[in-house]
């Protein structure tokens, strides 16, 4: 099966008063039909540009996009603005981290959810329309959507308004959905419902889904492949399972130890062993690997020359080059033994 | 292009971008275009407005400060018999009805016109500025007060405030500077009176007060800096306005008392000349329209400045 | 028992606000508008410890930590700070003790004055409380730079040169400047990212030791409370349902929002994933929340009990404080049911 999105050395530039800042550098990847895949990154990592980079959504600054992005098989880039509105909302959706500043004030949210529907032909007229658009409330969860179906954004909660959005970006069956950091912003048992949500979706529509977050834990939860975006820059790309049991990447690694866990022996203390720096200056990043300043492994060879994705194993793509030694290594971040931490109050009781 | 591009403009990187790739299609520039002629224009026009504005005012200033050395005539000695004199070669301007020289007189008129046009400025800014944060920060009654009383006095037109004004305290300096700040403050009063409900409700103002500062070292140290700024942005603007007022009380004779030259006296003055003595009225009315253009420029110039610095 | 001191004891403290155009509602016979954000809360916070309110939004927990500074004027209680209710203090008094308690925002954007530099800022608290005679100021304020892991020659500079961790460390160390007791963390590390996070934590539990501080977390990530926190409290629409050392909640919650809580979070875990929601339904109205236990229309466990019947904060084993009618009930689904930890 040919893949549905096909991402090849895609380049996003643009233009600031700074100078020109390469917010994606050469980034490629691909997503099959149905499937959900993670971009996970740090604010800076370009990952949300790459949503806008396949949508062609014009930036507040000019910007120069070259690379190849094909979706089911023509080139996204190459393609004539007429025919690229006709793909958006159509064939391709997207839905942002703040619901309610998506949505339009001052229209009903009937009507917003009706709009692509009516706009792509979907729908044959009003009537349809909102027949159409009340069978898909009830399919994203929205309680009593026939009383609900001509109220105001401001008078949905932020979860609420963000299964409006779903809706609205459903309207037309898409194929594919970017999803923007959709639950940043929500509350942890909100944004439970809504990852739970899309899965169930997706499920039923064979949806593709390209999630964007900076969350560990979400992308766990839901994605089936994961790209991780460093400066941006893919520096890992892998199945899940894998990625999490055993990162191939010293950034990867680095930020699945400095996330503190639920779970786990309640006694243990391992001290969080964060990455120490900060992210790089975009518009003027490191020599070589953009991560070799905060890297443990990093040695003489890692500051200078290209460091693509390579693949090591059939579907494991890293771009360290030491990435042997990280896996023989166990856990580079891991500080010996606890660090000395108050005694706890109510160890006393027993 | 693994090179730092820092300070690079987009037709550099487009004509990069195409020299690496070469054969491939050349990538479509997306989004707001600029005006061609590249980085350097660009980054002259952003500061462009400051710079003619300021640079023209400077001349201005030079000019009505150094006005005994660059003419020689004294703006109010008269000379009966040279009157209405067309511009030449010994009156660049010409002369008036009373033979003064009317290039001298426009200099000199500038150092009072701009003067005044200063002050009346500064005055309402500072006391409108102070109004307005005490009634944001306090709320409740004062704030009620104080916005009821910046109501009233916007209610009133100006040039009856002025007449008032002047009826009271008679023509010269001081109730030009009164009339002027009195129908002048309230706009400053309101702005800041906006900022500051917006400041007092931010982080770093909760933090002052978990410091456990004083109201007053709150308002002026932490709050009205960070307010200012639109309040300058008005200030440079409106400048040219209250020249403007100051120049329709000349003219309608609630200003300074002849002989002392300003522009809307000047110009009030050669009205019944317009015909004959073209000079008299089209000159000073010129120098008003440039020191306004100057002071516009100026005005959007610094607002640009102030607005770039603002934001992170 | 825990033989700690006590160093703030909080009696049934309320903050009851009404919205805006309350009043004509009124008029215009509406029913009477009001918004408990803090519902009769009963608390004590021990020396030395890092107390964590858990919650998310409209749990009240950000204005319970304000309202505990008197950063925002309680409705009803007692704040007992060594003994001294604040709330009895002039305002006089109460300035000059507020450099006892202090508070670390959110937003590292917008928690410093962006017209004064760092080193004006850290000087300015220590000269108005005079911590220090003024030649000394100067080291101080490198000192403090190099406590919270800055570069002191930045000290000259704006907020706006440095980045969003930095400036997180530029608030705690304004906070520390004055030398408190006890202090306030706001979600101090929600709005950096996910590296940084660990730095800053780290951070304050370093400082924690070495200042002898008392601290109040605030945070609505149930993974950072389990890394700070001696105990924890969770919050719902105003109360608290649970108030427990950290093991006992992690590993023995008692309240069915709590467990809620930590089986929504999503975990680094590919291999245990659930397909079964949570909780389910929306949060209720502040305005209008459900009579009796708040979380009844959300809970799984919820009887007609629970709808007449505000359930009381109680202490059901040792040092283990729960409001929940059904709180064995609740342990026994815990325990029983496949519990996503161990």
């Amino acid at each position: 099966m040919s893949a549905l999105l096909e991402v090849r050395n895609l380049t996003t530039r643009i233009q600031t008063r700074r100078g020109v800042l390469t917010i994606v550098d050469d980034v490629s990847f691909s997503l099959e039909e149905g499937e959900c895949f993670g971009l996970v990154g740090e604010s800076g990592s370009g990952k949300s540009m790459i949503c806008r980079s396949i949508l062609r959504l014009p930036p507040t600054s000019p910007a120069l996009m070259s690379g190849r992005i094909a979706f089911e098989g023509q080139d996204l880039l190459a393609l004539p603005d007429r025919e690229m509105t006709r793909l958006c909302g159509r064939r391709i959706a997207m839905v942002v981290q703040d619901a309610i500043a998506a949505l339009n004030p001052v229209l009903p949210v009937g009507r917003q959810i009706a709009e692509a529907m009516l706009e792509h032909g979907v729908a044959a007229n009003r009537r349809d329309a909102r027949a159409r658009v009340l069978a898909l409330m009830r399919k994203v969860g929205i309680p009593a959507p026939e009383r609900r179906i001509d109220d105001y954004p401001h008078e949905f909660s932020g979860g609420m308004c963000q299964r409006v959005v779903i809706a609205a970006a459903l309207a037309c069956a898409p194929r594919l959905l970017l999803a923007d950091e959709p639950t940043t912003a929500l509350d942890v048992t909100i944004q439970d419902q809504i990852l739970k949500l899309l899965g169930e979706l997706q499920q039923e529509m064979r949806l593709a889904v390209l999630l964007v977050t900076h969350d560990m834990g979400v992308v766990a939860q839901s994605c089936r492949r994961v790209a991780v975006m460093y400066a941006g820059r893919i520096v890992e790309l892998a199945e899940t399972a894998a990625l999490f049991d055993q990162p191939l990447h010293p950034y990867s690694a680095g930020l699945l130890s400095c996330v503190p866990s639920v779970d786990g022996a309640a006694e243990e203390a391992t001290r969080l062993r964060p990455i120490p720096g900060g992210p790089p200056d975009i518009a003027d990043p490191p020599e070589g690997c953009r991560f070799h300043p905060r890297c443990p492994l990093a040695i003489g060879a890692c500051q200078s020359g290209a460091f693509p994705l390579f693949e090591v194993r059939p579907g494991r793509f890293t771009a360290c080059i030491r990435h042997e030694e990280l896996a023989r290594a166990g856990n580079i971040w891991a500080e010996p033994m606890p660090a000395a931490r108050a005694p706890e109050a109510a160890e006393a009781a027993e | 292009m693994r090179r730092s591009t820092r300070g690079w403009h987009m037709s550099e990187v487009r004509a990069a971008a195409a020299a690496a790739l070469p054969g491939q299609r050349v990538p479509e520039m997306l989004g707001p275009r600029f005006l061609p002629g590249g980085a350097f224009v660009r980054r002259l026009g952003r500061r462009g407005t400051l710079i003619a504005g300021g640079g023209m005012l400077a001349a201005i200033l030079l000019a009505s400060v150094f006005a005994a050395q660059i003419t020689p005539y004294d703006p109010i000695a008269q000379n009966l018999r040279n009157t209405l004199q067309p511009p030449g070669l010994a009156h660049p301007f010409g002369t008036d009805n009373f033979g003064r020289d009317v290039f001298s007189r426009v200099l000199h008129a500038a150092r009072t016109d701009i003067q005044i046009g200063f002050f009346c400025v500064l005055f309402p800014w500072l006391l409108g500025s102070l109004l307005g944060a005490v009634a944001g920060y306090l709320g409740g009654l004062v704030d009620t007060v104080v916005m009821r009383t910046v109501d009233t006095f916007m209610a009133f037109p100006f040039l009856i405030m002025a007449i008032g004004v002047i009826a009271v305290l008679g023509p010269g300096v001081t109730s030009m500077y009164v009339a002027l700040t009195l129908s002048g403050w309230s706009m400053y009063a309101r702005i800041v009176r906006a900022e500051v409900l917006v400041a007092r409700r931010s982080d770093y103002v909760l933090a002052a007060r978990a410091m456990g500062y004083s109201d007053a070292r709150i308002v002026l140290r932490h709050i009205l800096p960070n307010v200012v700024t639109p309040t300058i942005i008005f200030a440079v603007t409106s400048m040219v306005l209250v020249i403007l007022a100051t120049v329709t009380l000349s003219f309608l004779g609630l200003g300074l008392p002849p002989p002392t030259p300003t522009w809307g006296t000047m110009i009030a003055e050669g009205r019944n000349f317009i015909f004959t003595a073209w000079w008299m009225v089209t000159l000073p009315g010129l120098a008003i329209v440039v020191t306004g253009l100057a002071l516009s420029l100026l005005g959007d110039g610094v607002a640009d400045l102030l607005r770039g610095e603002s934001s992170r | 028992m825990s033989a700690a001191a006590t160093l703030i004891e909080v009696e049934q403290l309320s903050k009851v606000y009404a919205p805006a155009g309350a009043f004509l509602k009124r008029l215009t016979g509406g029913a009477r508008q009001r918004l408990t954000a803090v519902d009769d809360v009963s608390l004590s916070i021990r020396a030395g410890e890092i107390l964590s309110l858990v919650g998310e939004s409209g749990s009240g927990k950000t204005t319970l930590g304000r309202a505990l500074l008197r950063l925002v004027e309680p409705s009803a209680g007692r704040i007992l700070f060594r003994g001294e209710d604040l709330r009895s203090f002039a305002p006089s008094r109460m300035r000059a003790a507020r450099r006892h308690l202090q508070m670390i925002f959110q937003d590292p954007y917008s928690a410093l004055n962006p017209r004064m530099t760092v080193r004006q800022t850290l000087a300015e608290a220590m000269r108005v409380h005079a911590i220090h005679p003024a030649e000394e100021i100067d080291d101080r304020v490198v000192e403090l730079l190099e406590t919270v892991g800055l570069n002191a020659g930045q000290a000259d500079r704006f907020p706006r040169d440095f980045s969003g961790g930095q400036r997180q460390r530029i608030g705690i160390a304004r906070a520390l400047s004055v030398r408190p007791a006890f202090i306030v963390a706001d979600e101090p590390v929600s709005a950096v990212d996910v590296s940084i996070q660990a730095q800053i934590l780290n951070l304050l539990l370093d400082l924690r030791e070495r200042f002898d501080l008392t601290m109040l977390f605030i945070a609505h990530d149930l993974s950072v409370v389990r890394y700070v926190s001696t105990r924890v409290g969770v919050m719902y629409l105003g109360r608290i349902v649970e108030l427990a050392p950290r093991q006992a909640i992690f590993a023995a919650p008692r309240h069915p929002y709590t467990q809620g809580l930590l089986r929504a979070a999503p975990r680094p875990d590919p291999g245990r994933r659930s397909t079964t929601v949570a909780i389910t339904g929306e949060p209720p109205s502040a305005l209008d929340p459900p009579s009796g236990c708040h979380f009844r229309t959300r809970c799984p466990m919820a009887t007609a009990l629970c709808a007449e019947a505000r359930p009381a904060l109680a202490e059901i084993a040792p040092d283990h404080l729960v409001a929940c009618h059904h709180h064995a009930a609740a342990m026994a689904a815990w325990t029983g049911a496949a519990a996503p930890h161990h």
